[in-house]
């Protein structure tokens, strides 16, 4: 193939080549001196997700992995300073879509503690319900990935089948399959009739039961456990010293969640276990997930319980406590031009990955943010992941990728 | 000397009355209409008669269509199409549907084929260009080769008694090419997946040969048809269970099925040593592997399940025994594709534990089975 080179008289930036390339350039050279093969793993791959991995393997056994995010980040935090405060609703579900409920949960709380307003019980409950569904669904969803990421294509296909009970259940309720945008300062956008409780009560029926053949297929399949088992191990230390959190960090035997340790919304009202387990390996990481979808069915089933002894209606409040039975028509006459007053209001919610932060700095002028910090699951245990990988072969990469269920668009932001 | 050619493809030609025979189509009383085989067709056309008795004549008929290129062409036709469906049934799917809807879309691996060839054929600069184009269309060598001494019942080109002897060695060649291909794609993927073939292959070879060996010895020789008259009575998996389980577990790690498909897993070196090969050079080296599983599939059948021995079917001819054959590899072919359904795939190291170990052992009792057997001369007693 012959090369043509076109005299153009523009030489390229300096910065493309300091700034755009993945690693420094003394990195290849010197582990060429280590014999040593650097692997750019992704972001166009197979098992990377939309990240890059640069992988130092020496022989089959990995070195060091360097991570090199980004490649989803858009802007999250700087884009809510220039909405409305609840048009920052549908923007802080974007980061992970199959969480929505979780991720705008934690916003919300966050303007509700700022306005001090309770919100009423059947609000509370309908929060849980959904936000355990959407547990549900987004566990699934990585338990699929980690299925295909080890190769098997049927433990991929019936957790995604599966999910699509919970995308039916947000649907019913909220009228999205995702994204619902359905929690709203003071409560929720519409209530829950009776025929979607007991739909959302068939369906918890239905994925307990297919769950079974799940674990038949993939949790207990030999090919599985050998290749998940003492992979990737964390200690409790060095779970604690790379701060590792979520269903992650309590694999390695650390009982801490925050739907326990700081109760909101209605967990501290249902009876559910935290499940922590020892080895704070890849298989553990995954079988804490595992059971921790048999203990949000059993949350959601005492939800929907609670839901049908209650009276319908009184679904929201407004910003003076007063009761609402629907927010169609004054939601945003109270809430389209709130304005928070000044300070900074903090939250911590437990996502599916692990725990959510949301900052809110306000003015006390302005209709929108000052400043919105969110710190996603994702980021927090990336340290963890890439420490986690040292030591373990080339094809447990993406073993330990999928056993932390890592997310790349929620922890980019 | 055309003549002579002539005369020499016709006395060693492939009998199917199916098609040599006259077929009466209607016969009144006085007049009898008859289509003339197809072989006379051409039988008083000079050049023309000299080509249809080549294609008649066994050893290229072996090789090019039964047992050969073309039965090779409707196996992986059939076997990617069923492998993608059966994965799909399990899975809540549909699989290949839209393609021919009225038979399950079983054309789909045609139309997959034929998009491959309208695909660009991108050679990327780092390629070592002669050697990166060529050896795809070399792996064709060690894949027809084995079919000029694996006979299909009366249908062999070459009647060897060390058939399966050759055929073993002809048949571990094509990893020496799959890694010749990483060489000379030149990229670290590339590199990574030569060395996964590489150590795959150190962990199944010897166990493969070994298994053979032990139904060698059982039969007391390694000629194809011999063996196959030896199983007539009681078919070789009854004799040496173990020589049979270890063969199948050393094919599937051979071809890279699951839960061996260790040098191509696309989720982490990203189909290995084929990662840049793109349009129909990446259409042929995807079907390396269905090819040499046809391959070993058929071995297996020949050692252990009675090759061709099956009911006659008069109106074939010399393929009836052609035809069980085929079905006897197409139904292991399916077993071993059917593996993909509920098995995730070991790492590299665990493979290379299980071929040298436990493989090993199952391969050792398998070579005492057989020594034993030949001992007693249990061929005799039967």
């Amino acid at each position: 193939m012959d090369e043509y080179s076109i005299p153009v008289p523009v030489k390229p930036p300096a910065e493309i080549e300091s700034l755009y390339l993945p690693v420094p350039p003394w990195l290849e050279e010197k582990s060429k001196e280590g014999d040593e093969l650097v692997l750019f793993v992704g972001p166009q791959h197979g098992g990377s997700g939309h990240m890059r991995l640069i992988v130092r393997v020496h022989g089959d056994v990995i070195r060091e992995v360097i991570p090199d995010p980004g490649f989803v980040h858009r802007g999250v935090e700087k884009l809510a300073e220039n909405k409305l405060y609840i048009q920052n609703i549908p923007l802080v579900e974007r980061p992970a879509i199959m969480d929505c409920i979780n991720m705008s949960l934690g916003y919300v709380r966050a303007i509700e503690k700022a306005l001090d307003i309770e919100v009423p019980e059947r609000a509370k409950y309908i929060r849980t319900m959904l936000a355990e569904v959407c547990r549900i669904g987004t566990h699934l969803y990585d338990a699929g990935i980690l299925s295909v990421f080890l190769g098997h294509t049927t433990g991929f296909m019936w957790p995604f089948a599966l999910r699509e009970l919970t995308c039916e259940i947000l649907m019913r309720v909220s009228g999205a399959r995702i994204t619902a945008s359905y929690v709203v300062p003071g409560g929720v956008r519409r209530d829950v009739d009776r025929g979607t409780l007991n739909f959302i009560s068939d369906a918890m029926t239905y994925i307990q039961q297919k769950s079974k053949d799940f674990e038949k297929v993939f949790i207990r399949n030999p090919v599985t456990i050998a290749r998940m088992k003492d992979v990737g191990v964390l200690s409790r230390k060095e779970a604690i010293k790379y701060g590792v959190v979520g269903p992650f960090l309590r694999a390695s035997g650390v009982e801490y969640d925050v739907r326990a340790v700081e109760p909101y919304d209605a967990y501290d009202e249902l009876t559910w276990d935290v499940i922590v387990a020892d080895d704070g390996d890849s298989y553990s990481r995954f079988l804490v997930r595992v059971n921790e979808i048999q203990q949000s069915i059993g949350i959601v089933r005492q939800c929907v319980k609670a839901l049908k002894d209650m009276p319908e209606g009184k679904i929201a409040v407004d910003t003076k406590g007063k009761m609402l039975d629907s927010v169609k028509g004054t939601f945003f006459r109270t809430f389209g031009r709130l304005t928070l007053p000044a300070g900074e209001f903090t939250t911590l919610t437990e996502a599916s990955r692990g725990t959510l932060l949301y900052t809110i700095v306000s003015d006390g002028k302005s209709n929108a943010p000052y400043r919105l910090r969110v710190v996603t699951p994702g980021w927090y245990y990336l340290k963890g992941f890439m420490e986690s990988l040292k030591g373990c072969r080339l094809a447990d990469l993406q073993a330990v990728y999928g056993s932390f269920g890592y997310f790349p668009p929620e922890a980019d932001r | 000397m055309l003549s002579y050619l002539l005369e020499m493809f016709r006395q060693n030609s492939v009998g199917i009355p199916l098609i040599t025979r006259k077929v009466v189509l209607y016969h009144t009383a006085n007049k009898i209409a008859y289509i003339p085989p197809l072989t006379s067709l051409f039988a008083k056309i000079p050049i023309l008669n000299l080509i249809v008795a080549l294609i008649f004549w066994k050893p290229f008929f072996a090789v090019l269509f039964a047992p050969g290129l073309v039965c090779i062409l409707i196996a992986i036709l059939f076997i990617i199409w069923f492998e993608r469906k059966v994965t799909a049934r399990v899975q809540w799917r549909y699989g290949p549907l839209e393609v021919s809807r009225n038979v399950g879309g079983i054309i789909q691996p045609m139309a997959d084929g034929m998009r491959y060839f309208f695909q660009e054929v991108i050679v990327h600069r780092e390629a070592h260009k002669p050697y990166f184009l060529q050896f795809p269309l070399i792996t064709f060598l060690p894949v027809l080769l084995p079919i000029l001494v694996i006979p299909a019942g009366t249908i062999y080109a070459i009647n060897t008694p060390y058939s399966i002897l050759v055929a073993i060695a002809l048949i571990s060649l094509i990893p020496m090419i799959i890694v010749a291909i990483g060489w000379a794609s030149n990229s670290k993927y590339a590199y990574v997946g030569s060395l996964r073939e590489a150590m795959m292959y150190f962990s199944y070879e010897i166990v493969l040969m070994i298994a053979a060996m032990s139904m060698v010895i059982i039969y007391g020789s390694a000629n194809a048809i011999e063996i196959v008259k030896e199983q007539s009575t009681i078919p070789g998996i009854l004799l040496n269970p173990f020589a049979a389980l270890a063969f199948f577990v050393a094919i599937a790690m051979a071809t890279s099925r699951f839960p061996f498909e260790i040098p191509e897993a696309d989720q982490e070196v990203v189909f290995g040593p084929f990662i840049e090969y793109t349009g129909i050079i990446f259409g042929v080296v995807m079907t390396l592997a269905y090819e040499k599983l046809y391959l070993l599939c058929m071995l297996f059948s020949i050692l252990f399940l009675g090759g061709w021995n099956g009911p006659f079917i008069p109106p074939l001819g010399d393929l009836s025994p052609a035809l069980w054959l085929f079905l006897k590899t197409i139904g292991l072919m399916m077993i071993f594709v059917f593996f993909r359904t509920f098995y995730a795939r070991y790492r590299l190291d665990q493979a290379l534990k299980i071929g040298w170990s436990k493989l090993m052992a199952l391969a050792m009792v398998a070579l005492i089975t057989g020594l034993g057997l030949g001992a007693v001369n249990v061929m005799g007693w039967l």
